[in-house]
């Protein structure tokens, strides 16, 4: 019989001698993974967790990064370096290193969209779609009115699109513009042959005017591994940085000295260097008339131009002098409608200083033959200029196209609104994007073909803008394309057959082929992420100063802005996308104060500037250039140079996703096009401001 | 505070702060590696959650004679780790070799005594679910477990690349105790463009970074407080390493 006591004592050992299990302890465990084991949480797929890495090269990254990606099971996963890159050495860039996750961007496009009668897009199959740009392709063929415009850099991707323009009776095919073709008018003006690069890594000075080498300027991540590589934690630099610019941006960061210059003050900069150049002895037989042009450019007039004081010029021409490699990089912050003058006269003092093929300096590249039958030559390629064909289409001084083809570019969104992208568009007979997401531009067309991503499709890399070597890298699928996604290539190609045209080849990867075969490489070397590397250079030939030209272009500048108007500087960084991308979903967390506040663009200046405006940080006004207008908020950064004000780049996308829209503005709605004196390049430019209380 | 614990072999990060440009590829590469979920608003501070933070730090000088540096801060893994002896639930530990703060997320309350313990600011509670876009999720790495709400986490220093590197040791017959210089780097190490990170065993002299540490330029951050960081930052700028430490007016700089 159980007594009170006896229970008592069952109960006490029971609950002692579960104490001394582990039941308890496993239970609570058990139950701690339970309550955070929700089905809504994504559970990790690891299958068998194989995993396996395939090499291939980035197309979303101008940089060019060899990557490696991981896959699981066949999903890839992640993008990490490649070592064996010879370019890229194992660094990888935030853009590259977010390409993966942005395979699956809301704003990725999913199936051909055509627009209807009311404005609003429906979903077609493929057939239809291709019916329907075949049709208006024969159209185009009959009338000569195709004009093409590509957001690829560097691929034989240029290559097919001009050739298909050119076999289709149009020379109207563009590159976005950029850097390599400011640089490569600039070379023209010199009467220089080839294409240009600039050996950064074999440099032991380098004086960036403009141009940011360690954040979006050139192969940029090349640029950082060698500058990292020279710069041992344990030991003295082997290469110094000098940065001339309006904004301490992240190459300022980096750099032994930061110049700041104003925005617009770059030719007064680099004249003012040539003058205490030539002042300090350099040969000027050959080169008189950028002797004479230069002699008035004392240090002091150049402080009244650029801001910069006299000895800190004084300083950087000690630094040249002392160099054993020197050289100088001109560039603009955009990367995008530059002006050709000061390119020439960074390329005329990289001359002066002899730098011109030698390691370390400014070296003349060879040209790569074309491999598509009548695919223009990458000099007439260069020659071509999107932002004056546009002009001349929204002035009415030419034809519309009756079919404007755009693959992969988002001009809408990334060109000067007053550029008249919006008025092409709305005049073309009819217009088609090639787009891998559905952004400002193909939303203006009026069909949409869902692209291939880079990581999806065979696709190549041929010498990334501002390369000093001849580089060969090939892109590789790791992966099918996402939903019904297609390589634009192959729906050309056959196309172009189904139209009568032949192109040479029938899918894309047989003329990469044909390519590799045409520059001696191994296809199986290059599939397993071997690139091609050559130093080989063009001899230099007499180059003659333009002088009438930069004297043309420097009449006139230099103006100080008038009272309560400020100067406006961008600064970009390459982890808020491209202008032919966005902010990738994981680069949302880089952005800091200096490019929003309360979620409107960060109008930054420095504290002095603050007070002789009257304003005071976090004020909400709005920047007023003409009828243009830009709503941001003060923000106090004394990285601005004096009587500017610098605003981020990248932002204000209107139609992208979740991750672009609404943050912030595009500093594009304060640019205009203007024709560079001299050149006659469309250039774009952002005139002086005035801040407008909000 | 925890008592001190030594361990044979001590994971440590160097980064160069004079290398460091603010690029971000750090931030992202983290993100990617550790299964951490994007947010749309990433400055929103309840739902952007990041085991590495880029700050920016600043001379304080006024124009011309600014300047400006980056400073990646991942979690010190403190040798006395102030984040372990509060937490009630042992979901934080620092007990095994390489001398790691261990983040148990399962066992984890979400009381968040170790957030407000933590003088660096490293450990981020999820006060929402995390959400990828569709098909993102696809991405998500089978090494890091996805946190749910009501969890505190923070970086590990990529703790499950140690355990790959160790595995990889066995398989090939080394010692999983001895791991060469780079058989085992954390994900930002490996992704910064510009070389800035350095990681390794700083106990092993034919590691790098056991040199590293006694560069007469490198600090760790609040070093006073005696948490003893395994994360020493280096910079040749006097101004840069006063800012690592709370430093009276009087007083000389470190280096």
């Amino acid at each position: 019989m159980l007594d009170r006591r006896g229970f008592l004592k069952f109960v006490g050992g029971a609950a002692v001698g579960t104490l001394a299990t582990p039941v308890v302890w496993k239970g609570l465990d058990d139950l701690s993974i339970w309550t955070q084991n929700w089905p809504w949480i994504p559970r990790l797929d690891k299958g068998n967790n194989l995993n396996t890495y395939i090499s291939t090269t980035s197309k979303l990254c101008p940089s060019a990064c060899g990557m490696r990606v991981r896959l699981v099971n066949g999903r890839p996963v992640r993008v990490l370096g490649d070592e064996s890159n010879p370019l890229s050495r194992g660094g990888v860039s935030a853009l590259a290193s977010a390409e993966v996750q942005l395979r699956y961007s809301p704003a990725r496009l999913k199936r051909p969209l055509r627009r209807t009668a009311d404005g609003t897009f429906v979903a077609i199959p493929w057939y239809e779609a291709e019916a329907l740009l075949r049709a208006e392709l024969v159209k185009a063929a009959r009338d000569g009115g195709l004009m093409c415009l590509s957001g690829d850099e560097n691929g034989t991707m240029n290559e097919l699109l001009s050739a298909l323009t050119v076999a289709m009776g149009s020379s109207d095919f563009y590159l976005m513009p950029g850097e390599a073709q400011t640089t490569a008018a600039a070379w023209k003006s010199l009467g220089g042959r080839g294409r240009v690069g600039y050996d950064f890594a074999r440099s032991d000075f380098v004086l960036a005017v403009g141009a940011g080498v360690l954040e979006n300027w050139g192969p940029v991540v090349g640029n950082r591994r060698a500058w990292g590589r020279a710069r041992p934690q344990d030991g003295e630099p082997a290469m110094r940085l000098a940065y001339a610019g309006p904004v301490q941006n992240n190459t300022a960061a980096g750099a032994d000295w930061w110049l700041p210059i104003r925005p617009g003050s770059e030719m007064a900069f680099l004249m003012g260097i040539a003058q205490l150049l030539f002042a300090q002895g350099c040969p000027s037989a050959g080169v008189e008339s950028f002797a004479e042009l230069a002699a008035v450019w004392t240090p002091e007039k150049v402080a009244r131009a650029t801001g910069l004081a006299p000895e800190r010029l004084q300083q950087v021409v000690e630094q040249l002098a002392a160099a054993r490699a020197p050289l100088i990089i001109v560039g603009t912050d955009l990367g995008q409608g530059g002006e050709a003058a000061p390119v020439i006269l960074g390329m005329a003092l990289n001359t002066l200083l002899g730098r011109v093929n030698q390691d370390g300096g400014l070296r003349i590249l060879p040209e790569p033959e074309p491999v598509f039958p009548r695919a223009m030559s990458y000099g007439d390629m260069m020659a071509q200029d999107f932002t004056a064909a546009v002009r001349a289409v929204a002035d009415k001084k030419r034809a519309a196209p009756s079919l404007l083809m755009i693959y992969e570019a988002n001009p809408v969104y990334a060109m000067p609104r007053g550029a008249g992208v919006e008025e092409l568009l709305g005049s073309a007979g009819f217009s088609v994007s090639f787009s891998c997401f559905l952004d400002e531009t193909a939303r203006r067309c009026d069909l949409i073909l869902p692209s291939a991503m880079g990581l999806e499709r065979f696709d190549d890399v041929n010498t990334p803008f501002g390369l000093g070597e001849i580089f060969y890298a090939l892109c590789q699928p790791v992966a099918e394309p996402l939903y019904e996604s297609r390589a634009a290539g192959d729906v050309l190609l056959d196309l172009a057959r189904l139209i009568g045209l032949d192109m040479g080849y029938a899918t894309f990867r047989e003329a990469l082929e044909a390519r590799a075969a045409s520059l001696g490489l191994d296809w199986a070397g290059l599939m397993k992420g071997e690139c091609a590397i050559s130093r080989a250079t063009l001899p230099l030939e007499s180059l003659i100063f333009p002088s009438g030209l930069i004297a043309e272009a420097l009449e006139g500048r230099f103006i100080q802005p008038e009272k309560g108007a400020l100067a406006v500087a961008t600064f970009t960084k390459l982890a808020f996308g491209t202008a032919d991308s966005a902010i990738p979903p994981f680069a949302t967390k880089l952005i800091t104060d200096a490019e929003l506040t309360a979620g409107e663009l960060s109008a930054s200046m420095n504290s002095a500037t603050i007070r002789e405006l009257g304003l005071r940080e976090g004020m909400k006004i709005r920047l007023v250039a003409g009828e243009m207008s830009l709503p941001a908020r003060v923000r106090a950064f004394e990285g601005v140079a004096m009587g500017t004000v610098a605003l981020a780049a990248g932002f204000g996308h209107t139609n992208f996703d979740a991750f672009n829209n609404g943050k912030g503005a595009n500093v594009m709605d304060l640019f205009t096009t203007v024709e560079e004196p001299g050149t006659g390049l469309a250039v774009w430019r952002c005139p002086d401001v005035k801040i407008v209380k909000a | 505070m925890s008592a001190t614990q030594e361990f044979r072999i001590k994971w440590g990060m160097v980064i160069d702060l004079d290398k460091c440009t603010g690029c971000g590829s750090c931030m992202v590469a983290c993100q990617a590696e550790n299964n951490v979920a994007p947010a749309e608003d990433g400055l929103n501070r309840r739902r952007a959650l990041n085991w590495l933070l880029v700050y920016r730090l600043s001379n304080g000088k006024p124009f011309p004679d600014h300047d400006i540096a980056y400073l990646p801060r991942p979690c010190m893994q403190c040798g006395k780790p102030s984040c372990v002896s509060v937490c009630p639930v042992v979901a934080t530990t620092k007990d095994e070799e390489g001398g790691i703060v261990s983040q148990v997320t399962p066992r984890c309350i979400g009381c968040r005594y170790c957030m407000a313990s933590c003088p660096y600011h490293a450990r981020y509670f999820n006060w929402h679910d995390p959400v990828w876009p569709a098909g993102m999720e696809k991405t998500l790495t089978p090494d890091v477990s996805v946190r749910p709400r009501g969890v505190v986490e923070k970086c590990t220093f990529c703790h499950h690349r140690l355990m790959a590197a160790k595995d990889r040791a066995y398989a090939e017959g080394r010692d999983p105790e001895k791991l060469p210089d780079g058989a085992y780097v954390t994900s930002c190490t490996e992704a910064c463009p510009n070389g800035a990170i350095s990681f390794g065993d700083v106990n092993n002299p034919e590691h790098k970074v056991h040199e590293l540490i006694k560069s007469p330029y490198a600090f760790r951050l609040l070093e006073r407080l005696g948490t003893d960081p395994q994360v020493w930052y280096v910079s040749r700028r006097e101004w840069v390493r006063r800012l690592g430490d709370n430093y009276l007016n009087n007083e000389p700089t470190k280096g």
